[in-house]
């Protein structure tokens, strides 16, 4: 069994390198317009080379995100990108349009897909349906546990990633099947890079407000409305590793590309101690328990800080542009 | 000339309906398998319904549930199975790995992609077509100008829904059950029955719930549209029409059943200001136009 790879978020050039410095085997970062983050959390092309040059220099790996769902008109611009990225260095790509991800299988035969969560897998035919199609890894479910995962093993050969963080089973949890954001909100953007977006994260233009995560009344005809909100915080995930592994996972993933760069830091290294101490045989995770309680709390501060980040551009977003993009 | 269509969940709304404005049904509930006497869970109503259907001189579209867990898939296998013996119409699937069993299990029937399955780029049109996809509902998040294009280009069959509320959320789980004291696991007590609306004051937002699935506040409305879908040359539309009254169904569909063929006959389609009112009058929380403009959702902007 060969050790799985521990994927680190590069929101920034400086959180790609941070990263890398601190044992990820390989980074993700996503281009302006095209990784369905807020502009602080994508990157310049000239960025993405410099953290492909750093990540290979220390070598390591950098895939690009390109998850958004593009627009039909902008498919050449999007194989432009996969051209130019693949040309600097760069092992792979985290994708979600089907159409997308044959593309790049013709255009770089030999390069590492990875499909991404907002492609809304829900059951193991999805993960042979993306194989088929010419991926490499999928990225599973939130809620999937070691049941799921061995069943997708036996149905399709694709590689398996998880994510480091548990979701509770409630609440509204629907990577890739909600578009409730751009329903109520929409901006359109012009990146410094000249790349023009409407519509939704889902489609590059920046921001998801977030909308599952802030309070809303529910009423039904009968009951008094109650205030919920319509999924509840995830949290880091340890205990489940070693079973994981033993099931074949290939990559575990670190998601937080919006997160301050020394909390991804902080979880790099301490997500490199766990796998590295399961691949010298240790299997009782209860040794970290403390460390971990700290990291789930700051994980979780930061999640909450940054909704109220985005629900608050969601009220004011045209109050001033921000630095990297301009609001048309 | 044109396909105007809408959705019925089970025998007992099939059977209470008028739906003589309607040129084919898609029977099934997509977005919960425990939806009472739902078509997608009950191989057992199948045969009746497609009779039925086709004795009403419609076309019946078998739906397939939108988001199978592992859990599920001998559920809707079993429906696969009966339905590829009997004369439907055509599947409408929403989840790829169902594309995937559907070729396993030698379907030769045309295959609808649904609104869940998330089409966006004529690229993806391609690969589905290979999987036996003939029709496809784009996002709710494309234009009209984007959904023309992947027509043009794939070259492919869309559908255009024009009025109803558009679905913006299906999940796994039935957000009214969790939140009415129900347990995992629990036999559901149906409240969804009941209407249930999310609201957020402070932003002047609201969402229809329907457990599985979150749709918008606003009804879509495309009447003062309608000579230019035609000019379009676009030829399948749709009524979501999804926990709403047999009322609203048999009076929206009239309203565009006589606008489309007013329309393909080449008649100018006029003041539709009474028309418009009915339908407002029908939706409660107002009128929107969808993405079809490149603007939010929940905007309407009408002719202008």
């Amino acid at each position: 069994m060969s050790a799985p790879a521990l994927l680190a978020p590069g929101g920034t050039l400086e959180m790609a390198r941070v990263a890398v410095d601190e044992g990820a085997d390989i980074v993700y970062v996503g281009p302006l317009g095209w990784s369905r983050r807020p502009y602080e959390s994508e990157m310049t092309d000239e960025d993405i080379r410099a953290a492909i040059a750093y990540a290979r220099e220390n070598g390591r790996q950098v895939r690009v995100v390109l998850n958004t769902f593009p627009s039909p008109f902008e498919m050449d611009d999007f194989a432009r990108k996969v051209e130019l990225y693949a040309a600097w260095g760069a092992s792979g790509f985290i994708v979600t349009d089907p159409g997308a991800i044959r593309l790049i299988r013709g255009l770089v035969p030999d390069t590492l897909i990875h499909v991404s969560i907002g492609s809304g897998v829900t059951n193991s035919w999805d993960a042979e349906f993306y194989r088929e199609i010419g991926a490499d890894v999928i990225i599973l479910p939130y809620r999937w546990g070691e049941e799921e995962i061995a069943e997708t093993r036996c149905v399709s050969g694709i590689g398996l990633e998880v994510f480091l963080f548990e979701t509770v089973q409630t609440g509204k949890i629907c990577p890739g099947k909600c578009i409730m954001s751009s329903y109520l909100k929409f901006r359109e953007w012009l990146d410094i890079e000249g790349k023009a977006t409407s519509g939704s994260a889902n489609r590059g233009a920046k921001e998801c407000y977030r909308v599952c995560q802030t309070n809303w009344e529910f009423s039904s005809e009968d009951d008094d409305p109650v205030k919920l909100k319509l999924r509840r915080d995830a949290r880091l995930m340890l205990e489940q590793l070693p079973a994981f592994i033993e099931l074949g996972v290939e990559c575990f993933k670190i998601s937080g590309r919006e997160r301050p760069v020394p909390m991804i830091r902080d979880l790099v290294r301490f997500y490199r101690k766990a796998l590295d101490g399961i691949a010298a045989g240790q299997t009782d995770m209860s040794v970290y328990v403390d460390e971990l309680a700290t990291l789930r709390e700051r994980w979780t501060v930061e999640k909450r800080k940054r909704v109220n980040v985005l629900m608050d551009r969601a009220d004011h977003y045209a109050d001033a542009a921000p630095t990297l993009a301009v609001a048309q | 000339m044109f396909e105007l269509s809408t959705n019925v969940a089970s025998p007992q709304q099939l059977r209470r309906g008028d739906f003589s404005a309607y040129d084919a049904l898609y029977l099934g509930e997509f977005s919960c398998l425990s939806y009472p006497n739902n078509f997608c869970a009950h191989p057992e109503f199948l045969a009746d319904a497609v009779a039925q259907v086709h004795e009403m001189g419609k076309k019946a579209y078998l739906r397939l549930f939108a988001v199978p867990s592992n859990h599920d898939l001998p559920t809707v296998r079993n429906v696969i199975k009966t339905a590829l013996g009997l004369p439907f119409d055509g599947f409408e699937v929403h989840n790829l790995g169902l594309l995937q069993m559907l070729k396993e299990m030698g379907n030769t029937k045309p295959i609808h992609l649904g609104v869940f399955g998330n089409l966006y780029t004529d690229a993806t049109a391609r690969v589905v077509k290979d999987y036996g996809v003939t029709r496809v509902y784009p996002n709710p998040e494309l234009s009209l100008d984007e959904a023309i294009y992947i027509r043009d280009n794939t070259p492919i069959d869309v559908l255009i829904p024009v009025h109803g509320k558009i679905p913006l959320v299906v999940a796994e789980t039935c957000f009214i059950h969790e939140n009415s004291g129900g347990l995992p696991g629990e036999d559901c007590k149906f409240k969804c029955s009941q209407e249930h609306w999310l609201t957020r004051a402070s932003g002047d937002w609201s969402l229809k719930d329907t457990g599985c699935m979150t749709l918008s506040g606003a009804d879509l409305c495309m009447l003062e549209h309608v000579d230019k879908l035609a000019a379009a040359k676009l030829n399948a539309f749709y009524v979501q029409s999804h926990g709403e009254s047999p009322d609203y169904i048999a009076t929206v569909g009239r309203i565009y059943r006589d606008a489309f063929s007013r329309a393909f006959a080449g008649v100018a389609e006029g003041d539709v200001g009474p028309q418009l009112e009915q339908l407002a009058g029908l939706a409660k929380m107002g009128l929107c136009n969808g993405y079809y403009f490149g603007d939010a959702g929940r905007r309407y902007v009408g002719r202008a």
